[in-house]
């Protein structure tokens, strides 16, 4: 029975087994299926998880990156402005440095001005108050040194020049004046009541300058800065000139000194004496540069001059194609000055040969008797110095220099504005010194080496017929200048040597 | 993104450089005045050459002849008195070997003529390259009137160095080394050359700005220049 029943149960078993297990099939196939799908969605969820997570590190990474950089550029632009500012205080502490030391030399030109203009009030003072001359003489010279001291520090200071130049003007007048003055003194003069009325002038004058001054530094007690005030600019001029710029009004006057001293007036209006001849039109001056540049290739017109000498000028470019430039003058038509380079180069002539070149062409201008006095050579140009002769006495009033290029060997510069300012018919007279006489007045210690007669400008506007010896002690030459009325020593000049040259002082 | 970073960081680098080299340049220009003395060697003369052979020979330290040449003997002697007596030995009389010697030279003397046709080439070189020649010879003459002038500072230093007074001077071109047509203008200057009769002021008139200088007495144009009274 059993056994029946376990084939039944068997078969049944079986059967169900078997629709079990198909069952089971299908449910395992569809496991199998569903794992199959479930695995695929494993993999799919896995792929997309993977990727996800690849994104994530990426941006994290890149965001570090970007964190890492920006802090890099944090770090780099904070230490370069550290940098920075690290300069811009050093170069700020620098130029205050520069500032102060700037501004501490010219408070110590004020200064200086200030008491030397104060000191120059006293000496006045003390001049008009005083009738020894030998006291005023001293007092004078004083007054001298502390106005030309004085002058020196107002030029120093950031004033415009054109609101301080009466103001110079004054005081190197003064200087020269007093100065002047004092010369006479010591020659045994004594002030005339001219001088005593312009000294009581410049009194005046020194006084209000010494107020407006004193005004002035009361001012710069209070924090004043020069530099600050002078770099405060409107067209013409500062606001440090402005703050003194009542100098320039009618505050200070300005006394007029005539004298025969430096910074005169009188002397730097010196007229023409020398022109001659009548007024020649531009054509014709033209045909007198033509006469003497025969070679050139062009002459063409360059303006007028409309000084104290009234010239045509003309662009002349001769046969080397050497720009020259030449002035006429309008009356009489003279060459006035030429002026040009002159080439550089293997010298061509020698001085003997550049001197008869240099004299032909003075002659050619009217200039007579001519000598060379005096040359030097710089470079391959020669200077030469060419004067006029009368009755055998050299006219040194009325130099002529021309310039010759020992390259070319042409002539490449001319001057003869001393000639026509000066060049006048003079009687002139040799005195009674001879030249033997003159050569053993010289120092023994020196060896006289030549003697001449010579008409020399002295001082300003003066000219005294001279013996001029020539003469050397070890090394250095000396020119003496004896005047031959009386035998006085006038002059002496020293032969500076130069390295281009020989320079008379 | 990475040409966005490259860009930044480009960017910051360059920027970094810049205000780092910015921040170093802050310092101010200093343009070193060359205060060259153009007096190179101190050549001495052949009556100055003849006493320095004097001396040495007669202290024993030069047995050749006394014929003002300065030759290698001289020089031998005078290398050998340098070394004896302390001196720097170049073999060259210079003033501290002449000191030394018992002698001035006449060259030594000449440095002050010097440094002024120096200044004024300076001066002509700074302000007037660009003009004619005779153009630069006006620019030397106007400086030595107004040396002259008592409105101006006495001295040539003094008149370039007035503040204001030449543009070249005040933006530091001075400093500048001259060629040789600015020294050859200076000395024609120097030498009494002025095609200007004593002009005092001078302007270009494309460039002036003060409204001053138009009121002055106009002599002569020379190139861009117009020279004034």
């Amino acid at each position: 029975m059993s056994d029946i029943l376990d084939v039944k149960s068997t078969s049944k078993n079986i059967r169900e087994k078997e629709n079990k297990n198909s069952i089971l099939k299908l449910n395992s196939a569809e496991k199998n299926k569903k794992q199959e799908y479930l695995g695929l969605e494993g993999a799919t969820e896995n792929k997309n998880s993977k990727k996800i997570q690849n994104d994530k590190d990426k941006s994290i990474k890149k965001k570090n990156k970007v964190i890492t950089a920006l802090s890099i550029a944090t770090a780099v632009l904070g230490l370069s402005t550290i940098g920075l500012g690290i300069g811009f205080a050093i170069t700020d502490s620098m130029a205050m440095e520069y500032k102060t030391d700037l501004e501490n030399v010219y408070q110590s030109n004020f200064y200086s001005l200030l008491d030397n203009v104060n000191n120059l009030e006293t000496k006045m003072t003390k001049i008009l108050n005083s009738s020894s001359s030998s006291y005023q003489r001293k007092t004078l010279l004083e007054a001298s040194k502390n106005a030309s001291e004085a002058e020196i520090a107002v030029a120093s200071l950031p004033f415009s020049q054109s609101d301080i130049d009466e103001t110079v003007k004054m005081v190197n007048q003064i200087s020269g004046y007093t100065s002047t003055l004092a010369d006479n003194l010591a020659n045994g003069g004594s002030l005339t009541q001219e001088d005593i009325a312009t000294l009581e002038d410049i009194e005046q004058s020194v006084m209000s300058l010494k107020t407006q001054l004193n005004q002035f530094a009361n001012k710069i007690k209070d924090d004043y800065s020069i530099i600050d005030a002078s770099m405060d600019i409107d067209t013409n001029s500062n606001a440090f000139s402005r703050s003194l710029a009542s100098l320039k009004d009618n505050d200070v006057e300005y006394p007029s000194m005539i004298y025969d001293g430096p910074f005169s007036d009188s002397v730097v209006n010196s007229k023409v004496k020398g022109l001659s001849g009548d007024k020649v039109t531009k054509s014709e001056a033209k045909q007198n540069v033509e006469k003497f540049f025969k070679t050139a290739t062009t002459i063409e017109n360059n303006g007028e001059t409309k000084g104290r000498f009234e010239t045509y000028n003309f662009t002349v470019k001769n046969a080397d194609d050497e720009m020259l430039y030449v002035q006429v003058t309008k009356i009489g038509g003279h060459i006035l000055t030429i002026s040009g380079a002159g080439q550089s180069g293997a010298e061509n002539i020698d001085i003997e040969k550049a001197k008869n070149i240099a004299l032909d062409f003075a002659t050619q201008n009217g200039i007579e008797d001519a000598a060379v006095v005096w040359s030097d050579s710089i470079g391959s140009d020669v200077y030469l110095n060419i004067a006029p002769q009368s009755q055998n006495i050299v006219l040194y009033p009325d130099l002529v220099k021309v310039k010759v290029n020992m390259t070319s060997g042409t002539i490449v510069g001319y001057d003869a504005t001393s000639y026509f300012t000066n060049h006048v018919d003079r009687t002139l007279s040799k005195g009674s010194l001879s030249l033997s006489q003159a050569e053993e007045k010289v120092p023994t210690r020196f060896s006289v080496i030549s003697s001449r007669y010579a008409l020399s400008p002295l001082d300003y506007n003066r000219e005294v017929v001279c013996v001029e010896v020539q003469a050397h002690d070890e090394g250095n030459t000396y020119y003496f200048y004896y005047n031959v009325e009386n035998g006085i020593m006038e002059n002496v000049l020293k032969v500076i040597e130069t390295d281009n040259g020989n320079l008379l002082m | 993104m990475r040409k966005t970073l490259f860009a930044i960081f480009s960017l910051v680098f360059v920027l970094a450089i810049a205000l780092t080299g910015f921040g170093l340049n802050m310092k101010p220009k200093v343009i070193d005045a060359r205060d060259r003395d153009i007096v190179t060697d101190a050549a001495t003369t052949t009556a100055e050459n003849r006493t320095i052979q004097t001396k040495l020979k007669r202290w024993g330290y030069y047995n050749g002849a006394i014929d003002g040449i300065y030759g290698s003997q001289t020089r031998a002697a005078v290398r050998y008195f340098q070394q004896k007596n302390g001196l720097a030995v170049d073999g060259i009389v210079g003033p501290n070997t002449a000191a030394a010697l018992g002698m001035t030279l006449s060259s030594s003397t000449s440095s002050q003529s010097s440094s002024d046709l120096y200044l004024l080439a300076k001066c002509v070189y700074a302000e007037a390259r660009g003009e004619p020649y005779t153009g630069q010879v006006a620019v030397a003459a106007v400086i030595l009137n107004r040396v002259e002038n008592a409105s101006f500072p006495n001295t040539i230093s003094g008149v370039i160095y007035q503040k204001g007074a030449f543009t070249a001077v005040t933006d530091g071109q001075i400093n500048l080394t001259p060629d040789s047509t600015a020294y050859k203008a200076a000395q024609d200057a120097l030498n009494g050359w002025d095609p200007t009769y004593g002009c005092i002021y001078y302007y270009n008139p494309a460039t002036a700005t003060s409204s001053w200088i138009w009121s002055r007495q106009v002599v002569v144009t020379i190139g861009n220049h117009v020279f004034c009274l």
